[in-house]
């Protein structure tokens, strides 16, 4: 396999090519979930945090181990539960013996990873949950009076499962809008779950090789953020956003503007990953699924109703039309 | 594809894309035109308009201008000719290189080379159709020709409109030239004039308003008619009255000669409209001479029939007026023009003194016919009557017919006979 050119970082089209190539490296240790691994190449892109609802046994962990090889990034997985502190998560302070005398010295927690598979993220304490939030926003961890900054490109992938929520801890608002996308996982068909049994039972697993470094990333995403996007592009955008703050019987609260701003990075990257360098209409209501999905808080109606926040979407994207 | 070629591959989009919207907004409002066209040929069917072809076609031209304007107001931008043709497969690439036209970069100018050379390769997708969809254009052309259809049809109230229009036209004629001798009768009054003398020409004006009621109430031709025999005898009597006001001016020797000689002028003037106001010039000049001079009495009958004499000029009609009193009358005229009829009362006929008279059948016709204006008419009996006459009166009220004032004046005379039964 050749290296990547680390002298065409600047262009554009040459990196476009090689995250289409990462996301191809991706799907031959990952049968199926071709969408999944879309949406986690436009969290990647963008720097944004991806929350995975599925249930277990779904390659969730797969997926994110197969993405640190691809992109040559340091992995951690944290299993989340009721028992986890934050400490366990940050890393904390220890006394160190030294022949000088003792002294403090932190130790850093799993969080230091450019990967972290945050699994079961709703069976942690809020506490434990909180210690995530500014690692995922700040990129940095505080303890005591010192702060931490993390290694870019830092990336969460959190999992929670939709049933047995006994003895779980759903995310708090706040915490939930900090993901960039929430992806929902679906059990695999009949074909796909063949080719993954026939993947991980046999005796050739695929070797999955490294397309990119955390360098290419961050160039790749310097790239994403200079693609032009617009007008009438941004102002469907911002209507989307806006009509998810309008009378409508089943939404209680609207998306915030950190939606927007997913919404546009993420529009900008898939772009990108389709080597066009503009933002299309289709692109942000592709994204919009995924970003606004946690994002809009479902009435009482809507609840009793069974009517589902990807719905409560559909009808938005229907309803609201680009103006052109 | 260069920026320039770029561009003008918009701008001839742009072209194309307001000229659809110009035909899409014709064929909407002449569709629309044509829609409330129909209704007021509808209503044309039922309600006399003369005018409503002209409406129709007023309201056509509205359409189009209208359809003009709004094309105007609502043409469209660069921007939206760009994004329309994205919507041809281009996914948002033309408009985004277009409003980053001047921008550079490398992620720009990427974008652009990319968008250009997109639209290079598939510029034959875009297809923006010039002509407004066939469902429309259908329907438009269906309203038209219905319109059109409404239009060339034949009804008897588009024949009563046209007809009324004729009366109308005729009516306003008259109606401007009574307005014109009221006010001539007005600048006679000054001064000089006796309480009777000014009451004599007040009552003529008023006279005249009459007229012109009976010219603004008149919707069918018999009725025009009517107050058009009605006028030329009103003129024919004023024109004796201001003539014999005139004289008496001038016999009382207190007045300037200017009032008596305008009153002569205005005389001879109603003169000359009652001739030219009936059927023929000439001899019916000779006749209402005639008969004015018949139908006055004394000595003014005589000088009335001699200035009807000087107004007719040769021709088959003659009129010569007898009065009972002192005076008499004469009036001889002549046409080259042959007339329809001359109407004289039986007495006057049967004079030998009248020339083209009933025994002298080489100059004119002569028949007696219970039909001319100064027939006496039958005697039929008050009962018979007077129910229709109340009737007729009352309807007349209702429409407006009779001058205001008037209204109780009627009602109080039908009411005296139904006290007096």
């Amino acid at each position: 396999m050749r290296e990547w050119d680390r002298d065409r970082m600047q262009d554009a089209a040459y990196m476009a090519g090689l995250m289409a190539d990462c996301e191809r490296e991706i799907q031959k240790g990952i049968i199926g979930q071709g969408e999944i691994i879309r949406q986690v190449m436009l969290a990647m892109l963008t720097g944004g945090n991806v929350l995975l609802e599925g249930m277990p046994g779904l390659g969730k962990t797969r997926l994110v181990s197969t993405i640190s090889r691809v992109f040559d990034l340091s992995f951690k997985r944290i299993q989340f539960t009721p028992d986890l502190m934050p400490s366990d998560v940050t890393g904390t302070n220890i006394i160190v013996r030294k022949e000088q005398g003792s002294s403090f010295s932190f130790e850093r927690g799993p969080i230091f990873a450019n990967l972290i598979l945050a699994d079961e993220i709703n069976r942690a304490t809020p506490k434990t949950q909180s210690a995530l939030l500014e690692a995922m926003q700040e990129h940095t961890v505080t303890v005591g009076n010192d702060s931490h900054v993390l290694e870019e490109p830092f990336f969460v992938l959190a999992t929670q499962n939709p049933i047995e929520n006994e003895g779980t801890y759903p995310l708090p608002e706040a915490q939930l809008d900090r993901f960039m996308f929430k992806i929902l996982v679906n059990f695999p068909s009949k074909e796909e779950l063949k080719g993954i049994v026939t993947l991980t039972e046999g005796s050739q697993a695929p070797v999955i090789e490294k397309r990119l470094d955390a360098e290419g990333l961050l160039a790749a995403r310097t790239l994403v953020n200079q693609i032009p996007v617009a007008d009438a592009v941004m102002d469907h955008l911002l209507d989307i956003v806006m009509e998810t703050h309008a009378a409508n019987p089943y939404i209680r609260e609207g998306a915030s503007p950190r939606a927007a701003q997913a919404l546009i990075r993420a529009a900008k990257a898939k772009a990108f990953l389709e080597g066009r360098f503009n933002v299309a209409f289709q692109d942000v209501e592709e994204v919009t699924y995924p970003v606004l999905r946690h994002r809009i808080l479902l009435s009482f109606e809507a609840v009793s109703k069974g009517v589902s926040e990807d719905e409560v979407i559909r009808e938005i994207l229907r309803t609201k039309k680009p103006q052109i | 594809m260069d920026r320039k070629v770029f561009l003008r591959t918009i701008r001839s989009c742009l072209v194309r894309l307001n000229l659809a919207g110009l035909f899409d907004k014709l064929v909407s409002a002449l569709g629309i035109g044509a829609a409330v066209g129909i209704v007021f040929q509808a209503v044309s069917f039922v309600v006399p308009v003369y005018y409503v072809n002209l409406y129709m076609g007023i309201l056509m031209m509205l359409a189009v201008l209208v359809a003009f304007v709004a094309a105007f107001l609502k043409r469209a931008t660069m921007e939206q000719a760009a994004l329309l043709m994205d919507g041809f497969g281009f996914q948002e690439r033309i408009i985004t290189a277009y409003e980053n036209r001047n921008e550079e970069g490398p992620l720009v100018q990427l974008q652009r080379e990319d968008a250009m050379r997109q639209l290079a390769a598939h510029r034959d997708r875009i297809r923006i159709p010039l002509w407004p969809s066939w469902k429309k254009t259908v329907f438009s052309v269906l309203l038209l020709a219905g319109m059109f259809g409404l239009a060339l049809t034949p009804s008897k109230m588009k024949d009563r409109a046209k007809e009324l229009h004729q009366i109308e036209q005729q009516a306003g004629e008259k109606e401007k030239e009574i307005e014109e001798v009221i006010e001539e009768l007005s600048d006679l009054e000054s001064e000089e004039l006796t309480p009777q003398q000014f009451a004599a020409l007040q009552e003529m004006a008023e006279s005249l308003q009459s007229s012109l009621t009976e010219y603004r109430q008149a919707d069918t031709e018999e009725a025009l008619e009517a107050a058009g025999d009605k006028l030329n005898y009103k003129y024919g009597i004023m024109s004796s009255q201001i003539e014999d006001l005139a004289r008496s001016l001038q016999n009382g020797g207190a007045v300037s000669g200017v009032t008596a000689q305008s009153m002569q002028a205005m005389a001879q003037k109603l003169r000359e409209k009652s001739g030219n106001a009936s059927q023929g010039p000439g001899g019916e000049n000779g006749n209402q001479g005639g008969q004015s001079g018949g139908q006055s009495p004394g000595g003014e009958n005589g000088n009335q029939g001699g200035q009807g004499d000087g107004q007719g000029t040769g021709g088959e009609g003659s009129g010569q007026g007898t009065g009972e009193g002192q005076g008499s009358g004469r009036g001889t005229g002549s046409s080259s023009t042959p007339h329809d009829y001359v109407s004289v009362p039986n007495a006057i006929a049967d004079s030998e003194s009248l020339t083209g008279n009933a025994y002298d059948h080489d100059a004119s016709e002569y028949f007696r016919a219970q039909n001319g204006l100064s027939w006496e008419g039958n005697h039929v009996s008050h009962e018979a009557v007077i129910g229709s006459y109340e009737r007729n009166a009352y309807e007349g009220i209702a429409a407006g017919k009779y001058p205001s004032g008037m209204e109780n004046v009627i009602k109080e005379y039908f009411a005296s006979f139904n006290q007096d039964q």
